[in-house]
């Protein structure tokens, strides 16, 4: 190589220089404004951690509340979605971290089903609960071409039923299991998909009998006419977007199941800090925009207080346990 | 037509349009760097769309969308790191031009081939999606499985000469993919007690370290220059090239697209399997695997193919293609618009407005990448080695970490490095690896549930849909055993080639 040449490339090579220096400062200049506000607030403020992916309904309606909070509570709301184990990393990663009231996380009924499964040590005892903010039947529902024609006949039928569930031990598995291990129907069977939104694609393509999901989630389905839903586990009907479906307690089976959404935090957390948060974070849920999430969602707003929260959960868990039994599920 | 009208007008917004260039924008960057996959890309963009009107919304993390399943190949290309999982086949091939020289041309390939993949799929999708819906309700467990199990046959095509190595380095991804609960009875499996590896090995991480931080290893051993040689290559697309590229860029939009349609099984696979199909129908000797600007032109139409795919159940019944698309039906749902049959009729100038935008997002998208294939290099080129790798693994740290905050995450990348460098350093193939990670839960669970549902009956085999692909996976495996056997001329060949290149 010339000396020339290698002038020229040195010339060359300083002009790119620049460029990718101006490029890769850029995008420093931008990963540095986020580690800046995280350092500057310190303790002012609130890691909220969502145990389940983006794009599910706890990551956008824990957003969507968290904006509003960041006023009520008048602290940054970092939200991170730690996910993995149907919730169990999330809900340890909180659990395990200073009861401070600086991370919180969200709560789902998984809390109280997790145990049983001997997948999470992580139970309602380990943690408190904050408030309750959202809760959903479990519904089932058939496609629209199936000759089964209520719940009583899908509880009764001698019959094969394959029910397409979001996953082994989820809460819409759980969910239909109780009810029928209460109306004594041992013929139907779970198949496990990988959420609810493919549960109900098997469902539409005919690939089970049936399908077990949240109310909200069954909805569009059922006025869209693909899907009829058969019967909500509800202590009364949805009236807001299943109207026409019956309990299963109409149905003549005393079993309820319900998808919940809440916030939590470590066990010691003293009650002082539970119940600021509680404070603020239910101003957040009574705004005017969150409201408006919940309604476009089809997601009914179904408040619990701390105790009241705390005290669910527990039952809740005490309930489930039988029904993880029953379905051969435990794993100690 | 006249939803088009309207959506075409819709479109025809100052706002939009700002929003489709700045999404393909964010998008380029966000691809181009190893970590940040087109889902967190739009994730992280999803909250800043709930203040837009819904069109710009969808238009931006659209633009997010497409530009970063493109801009992956860019490292992938220069730098043997791929910036998105989908890349992952365009590796291979695209390093290996970057070696010879040819780097420019396999980025131009890249970037024609990506848009040319994703504005076919586009109009795949917006003019047959309703029918397509249908086929994609009737792909069940049944047929997911046996799509995975004609999938897993790639493996023997991109590790052809060292087959038993690739058999291996495959077998070592199924395995890996075992680790944690498992798909249908959530039984932790290979955790060893550990919370951190029950819900698996993450992918993201995975794949990071063994492409790129593994590379960056051998480089800092090596201690070489990159060796670019951008320089003295003058490309030109002439017409002929066209030509010769044409049979596998529409192959890989075809099989990207229909791959794309069905949910759960996602767009990561299609490049690889238009690679192979692409390599298939090529005759004769062919330099596939050592810089083939025809694989290359298959994988990246296949991968953005795909995204056009992926909306086809998202839009028509609610049911996400992949886990980008799911985030998008969570920037329709903020607006009050339920994905699904009611789109159509309800919104008709959103929906024409997003097939048209999305379109419109290719264009711009070859137009940028097009123009901007000399700054890519000029960027690259300009940081010096002892920078660049540095850089890469600081990157590899940041994104491994960022996919779902945790620190665990970080250490599995760093294991994976040290498995990717002891593998190419023993001439194990990576790309069966991460076909086996990719594919053996679709396999799993699609044969588990398959077996569920017809309780314990194998009558499922029977079906149409699944009969096919078994019977075009056995014809896969008889190929490559045709192929293995008729090798002694294929090396003759390519020695000739070796020849024929020392003279010219």
């Amino acid at each position: 190589m010339s000396t020339r040449e290698t002038a020229r490339r040195g010339v060359q090579s300083m002009y790119r220089k620049g460029a990718a220096v101006s490029a890769v400062g850029g995008l420093l200049l931008l990963s540095g404004c986020a580690v800046e506000t995280e350092e500057q607030s310190g303790g002012n403020q609130i890691n909220l951690v969502v145990p389940f992916a983006p794009g599910g309904s706890a990551d956008g309606t824990a957003r969507q509340l968290a904006i509003e909070a960041e006023k009520t509570c008048g602290q940054d709301i970092i939200v991170r979605n730690e996910t993995g184990g149907s919730g169990t990393v999330g809900f340890q990663s909180v659990a395990a971290s200073t009861p401070d009231g600086t991370t919180i996380g969200v709560a789902a009924i998984e809390l109280s089903i997790l145990p049983h499964l001997g997948v999470s040590p992580i139970g309602p005892e380990d943690v408190r609960g904050i408030m309750q903010y959202s809760e959903q039947p479990v519904a089932v529902g058939v496609p629209d071409s199936s000759s089964t024609e209520d719940i009583e006949e899908l509880l009764t039928t001698d019959e094969d039923v394959t029910v397409a569930t979001s996953g082994t031990g989820s809460i819409y598995h759980i969910g239909f299991a109780g009810g029928a291990q209460v109306a004594e129907q041992p013929n139907m069977r779970n198949v496990p998909y990988s959420g609810a939104a493919t549960a109900v694609q098997a469902a539409l393509g005919h690939e089970t009998d049936a399908v077990s999901v949240g109310a909200a989630e069954m909805a569009p389905y059922v006025e869209s006419g693909q899907l009829r839903a058969l019967g909500v586990a509800g202590d009364e009907r949805v009236e807001d977007i299943l109207p026409d479906v019956p309990t299963f307690e109409e149905a003549g089976v005393d079993w309820t199941s319900y998808a919940i959404l809440g916030l939590f935090a470590p066990a010691e957390t003293p009650d002082g800090v539970i119940s600021d948060l509680n404070e603020c974070f239910n101003e957040a849920r009574q705004s005017d925009s969150f409201a408006g999430y919940m309604d476009n969602l089809g997601f009914t707003q179904e408040y619990k207080d701390a105790a009241e929260f705390d005290a669910f959960l527990q039952e809740e868990q005490e309930r489930y346990g039988p029904v993880v039994d029953d379905a051969g599920l435990r794993n100690d | 037509m006249s939803e088009w009208m309207e959506g075409l007008n819709a479109l025809a917004d100052v706002q939009v349009l700002a929003m489709l260039v700045l999404g393909v924008l964010i998008g380029i960057v966000v691809g181009a760097l190893p970590g940040i996959s087109a889902t967190v890309g739009v994730a992280l963009l999803l909250p800043f769309t709930f203040a837009l009107e819904p069109l710009a919304g969808m238009i931006l993390l659209l633009g997010i969308y497409g530009g970063a399943v493109y801009a992956g190949s860019i490292p992938a290309i220069l730098i043997r790191t791929p910036g998105t999982p989908a890349s992952a086949a365009t590796v291979a091939d695209g390093h290996a031009m970057t070696l010879q020289g040819k780097g420019v041309q396999a980025l131009k390939i890249s970037v024609l081939a990506s848009c040319v993949g994703g504005f076919v799929g586009v109009l795949l999708l917006a003019f047959f999606s309703p029918f397509i819906a249908e086929f994609a309700l009737g792909f069940g467990s049944a047929a997911n499985f046996m799509l995975a199990l004609f999938a897993l046959t790639v493996i023997a095509s991109v590790s052809e000469g060292r087959m038993v190595k690739g058999l291996i380095s495959g077998a070592l991804g199924l395995a890996i993919a075992m680790i944690g609960l498992d798909t249908i009875q959530g039984f932790p499996r290979l955790t060893f007690g550990s919370a951190d590896l029950l819900s698996g090995v993450s992918f993201i991480p995975l794949m990071i370290g063994l492409f790129a931080v593994s590379e960056a290893f051998i480089q800092v051993e090596r201690a070489a220059k990159l060796n670019l040689r951008m320089k003295p290559e003058k490309f030109r697309a002439t017409p002929a090239w066209l030509r010769k590229m044409l049979p596998s860029g529409m192959l890989g939009s075809g099989i990207g697209f229909i791959i794309g349609v069905i949910p759960g099984v996602g767009g990561d696979i299609s490049s690889f399997v238009a690679y192979n199909e692409s390599k298939r129908i090529t005759k004769g000797s062919s330099q596939y695997g050592k810089g083939e600007p025809r694989g290359i032109a298959a994988a990246e139409s296949a991968k953005n193919a795909g995204t056009a795919g992926a909306l086809v159940p998202t839009l028509t019944l609610g049911i996400p293609g992949d886990v980008t698309s799911a985030v998008l039906i969570g920037a329709l749902t903020v607006h009050g618009l339920q994905p699904g049959p009611s789109l159509f009729t309800g919104s008709p100038d959103l929906i024409y407005g997003v097939f048209a935008g999305f379109a419109l997002v290719y264009i711009v998208l070859f137009l940028l990448g097009w123009f901007g294939t000399g700054l890519w290099v000029r960027t690259i080129e300009a940081v010096p080695p002892k920078i660049l790798w540095p850089t890469v693994v600081v990157l590899a740290v940041v994104g491994s970490y960022a996919v779902r905050s945790n620190i665990f995450d970080v250490i599995i990348m760093f294991a994976a490095a040290v498995l990717g460098y002891v593998m190419t350093k023993g001439g194990y193939p990576l790309a069966p690896l991460i076909i086996g990670v990719v594919l053996g839960p679709i396999a799993e669970s699609g044969f588990r549930r398959a077996m569920m549902i017809h309780n314990g009956s194998f009558v499922w085999m029977l079906e149409p849909i699944p009969l096919v692909l078994g019977v075009l996976t056995l014809a896969s495996i008889g190929f490559a055993i045709w192929r293995a056997r008729k090798k002694p001329v294929l090396l003759t060949s390519t020695e000739e080639d070796k020849v024929e290149g020392k003279v010219s």
